[in-house]
């Protein structure tokens, strides 16, 4: 494979000095060995359709997903309403489009928090070690005791009456996702101040947060980063489990997880589109975010392969 | 070792108390924002007269007055509860049912389901695992990869939803047509849980729920075999004549199979969501099916009862793993 020879040379890049004029980055060598994979590139682009549809669905349908007549119930597909009518008369395909922005916002949002939050505890903890590396291993033991399916489940049954928003979901999987992050960087910080370059820089007079923003973090961010759009893939995942349950957004808001749990039955009764449709959507956005970010780790972690 | 065994054990039980308040602590904080939850014992057109309700209070202990103050971590209530919770008292449902008894009579058949799975997903996770990399970068290597990376990121729901039609319904269907309803094969493929046949019905959704673990443990498995076979003391091995089929048996597999270990512990976290999903849909009398259903009907005490004590297992669960591995790696211990 092409690629193979491509990560080969990515991996051994820093050793054998490349010509000065020509010096890439990680991130500029991951960029280009990227983009030449059809993977990449496919699932690239069923993303950014997938987030185009969550930001702007009134630009892919004209009709509203809260317009539902009881005489067009379970209505065959047509021109105008591509995916037919659901047992209450919504239009399918419309609701299809808007459903997806719970699950993009969930994912993405979460993310942002999970990193942030999880980066910071992290980097405290690996950087200054002692009582701070105690005080935050012990939080994270206590988070990751909850199994996070069930932490949510629990936080969104008990919060059920918090309204119509997105934000119980976020919270719920937020708080019991952040630990994996903080436990990865701590890891990332612990072995990166025992090097030598570390060293140099302390002894320059390097303030701390110098040495953790200038020359820690960048070192310790491929790891981290290379793991964001499994994340967003797997909190999509997470947030369709919670909605198909029927906790999250209250009807009559829809998502996939809803749509794909109200429609259960239709695959025997004559009326498959109902839950094909939703699924379909749904795994496209979740197994393309699974097949970018495993192309992406690989490219920045050479190692793993 | 023993003293690694004191120190792991004290971790544990910090982190059970800690673990248990802050479960306590969310409950709490939404009964003080949302209000007394007695109310949903009622239902949403009944308005209960206060003493009917201060009844049903003290039944579900909501009747604390710490719980009308925001922001009190109400550390009284919280030594009560953990006292009722050693004395075996997990609460009722809302129909006052002990959740203890409601829980036992649906361990047996969580435990079935997580016994297919977890066989299931070992050895499918280790055997795909070893075969992509001894074939590495050849199209076995590929595919298999290709298969964890999409399996990986099909919701639990969906798996199971697909298996229910195409094994369930349609394939069980036409076996039922053919061979008749009392077939064994039959009887397998039954699109939900029977209480006659309680291992034969509960082998497709246990493979359902084993699609959460192996996907995962297929490539740590995979990642690990790679780094031993370039490792020193197979390379010795090799040199010094021994079979390639012994080399690969009792040095590489052998040593590959410690950090999936550490695996274990992850996913069986992951399995008792996944569960509450699984037994839901495929009408498991388990215990995932009580939070499941739980969550249908809003019965909150079932929920959070159930999560607390899923929540105590998985943290003995660990205790375990964690010992094991220990044993398995003499690194670990002298940390």
């Amino acid at each position: 494979m092409s690629d193979t020879t491509e990560l080969i040379r990515a991996a051994t890049a820093p050793s054998s000095p490349p010509p000065p004029d020509k010096v890439r980055s990680l991130w500029s060598d991951a960029f280009h060995v990227l983009r030449k994979r059809p993977v990449v590139i496919a699932s690239t682009v069923i993303i950014v359709a997938m987030i185009a549809i969550a930001a702007f669905p009134g630009l892919f349908t004209s009709e509203d997903p809260e317009d539902c007549r009881l005489e067009r119930f379970f209505g065959s597909p047509s021109a105008g309403h591509w995916f037919g009518f659901d047992q209450f008369g919504c239009d399918y395909w419309s609701m299809t489009m808007y459903g997806a922005r719970p699950s993009i916002v969930v994912g993405l949002v979460t993310t942002v928090l999970i990193v942030v939050v999880g980066g910071v505890l992290g980097a405290i903890a690996g950087y200054y070690g002692g009582i701070w590396d105690t005080l935050v291993s012990r939080v994270i033991d206590v988070f990751n005791a909850i199994p996070f399916v069930l932490g949510a489940i629990l936080i969104l049954a008990i919060w059920r009456s918090a309204g119509d928003t997105v934000w119980p979901t976020i919270l719920a999987l937020a708080v019991f996702g952040w630990p994996v992050t903080a436990r990865m960087l701590r890891a990332s910080f612990i072995e990166a101040r025992g090097l030598d370059y570390v060293h140099a820089a302390r002894s320059l007079g390097a303030s701390d947060r110098r040495l953790m923003f200038r020359h820690i973090f960048p070192n310790a961010m491929a790891p981290m980063m290379s793991g964001v759009p499994l994340m967003i893939g797997g909190l999509i995942e997470a947030e369709a489990t919670l909605s198909f349950l029927g906790l999250g957004l209250k009807p009559p808001a829809v998502t996939w997880g809803s749509m794909i749990s109200n429609n259960v039955a239709t695959l025997i009764s004559g009326h498959p589109l109902l839950l094909i449709a939703p699924a379909t959507f749904l795994l496209a956005t979740t197994i393309s975010f699974a097949l970018l970010g495993d192309a992406i780790r690989d490219a920045l972690d050479p190692k793993l392969r | 070792m023993g003293r690694y065994i004191i120190r792991r054990l004290l971790q544990a039980v910090l982190t059970l108390f800690l673990a248990l308040f802050l479960l306590h602590y969310l409950t709490t904080l939404s009964i003080q924002i949302n209000g007394n939850p007695a109310y949903a014992f009622f239902g949403a057109q009944i308005t209960p007269t206060p003493a009917q309700l201060q009844t049903v209070s003290e039944l579900y202990h909501t009747d604390h007055p710490c719980l009308t103050q925001p922001g009190n971590p109400c550390f009284g209530n919280f030594f009560d509860t953990m006292k009722r919770y050693a004395e075996g008292d997990f609460g009722k449902d809302l129909r006052f049912r002990p959740v203890t008894e409601l829980v036992a009579e649906r361990v047996p058949n969580t435990l079935r389901i997580f016994a297919v799975s977890t066989t299931v997903w070992a050895l499918a996770g280790i055997g795909l695992g070893m075969v992509a990399a001894m074939r590495r970068e050849k199209f076995m290597d590929y595919f298999i990869r290709l298969g964890t990376i999409v399996f990986g990121a099909v919701p639990i729901f969906l798996v199971v939803l697909g298996l229910k039609y195409v094994a369930g319904v349609w394939f069980g269907g036409w076996l039922r047509e053919n061979l008749g309803e009392e077939n064994a094969l039959s009887i397998i493929f039954l699109p939900s849980f029977d209480d006659q046949h309680p291992w034969l019905t509960i082998l497709v959704p246990g493979v359902a729920l084993s699609v959460i673990g192996a996907a995962g443990i297929a490539r740590l498995m995979r990642t690990s075999m790679l780094e031993n076979l370039r490792a020193d003391f197979v390379r010795t091995a090799k040199a010094k004549g021994l079979k390639p089929g012994r080399v690969m048996l009792a040095h590489t597999l052998r040593n590959s199979l410690i950090p999936v270990i550490t695996l274990i512990g992850l996913s069986f976290g992951g399995a008792l969501g996944g569960a509450v999903i699984t037994e839901g849909l495929w009408n498991v009398r388990g215990v995932g099916q009580l939070v499941f259903n739980a969550v249908r009907q809003n019965d909150t005490p079932i929920v959070i009862a159930v999560v607390t004590m899923l929540v105590i297992t998985f943290l003995l669960f660990s205790l375990l793993v964690d010992l094991l591995y220990a044993v398995l790696d003499p690194r670990i211990r002298y940390e």
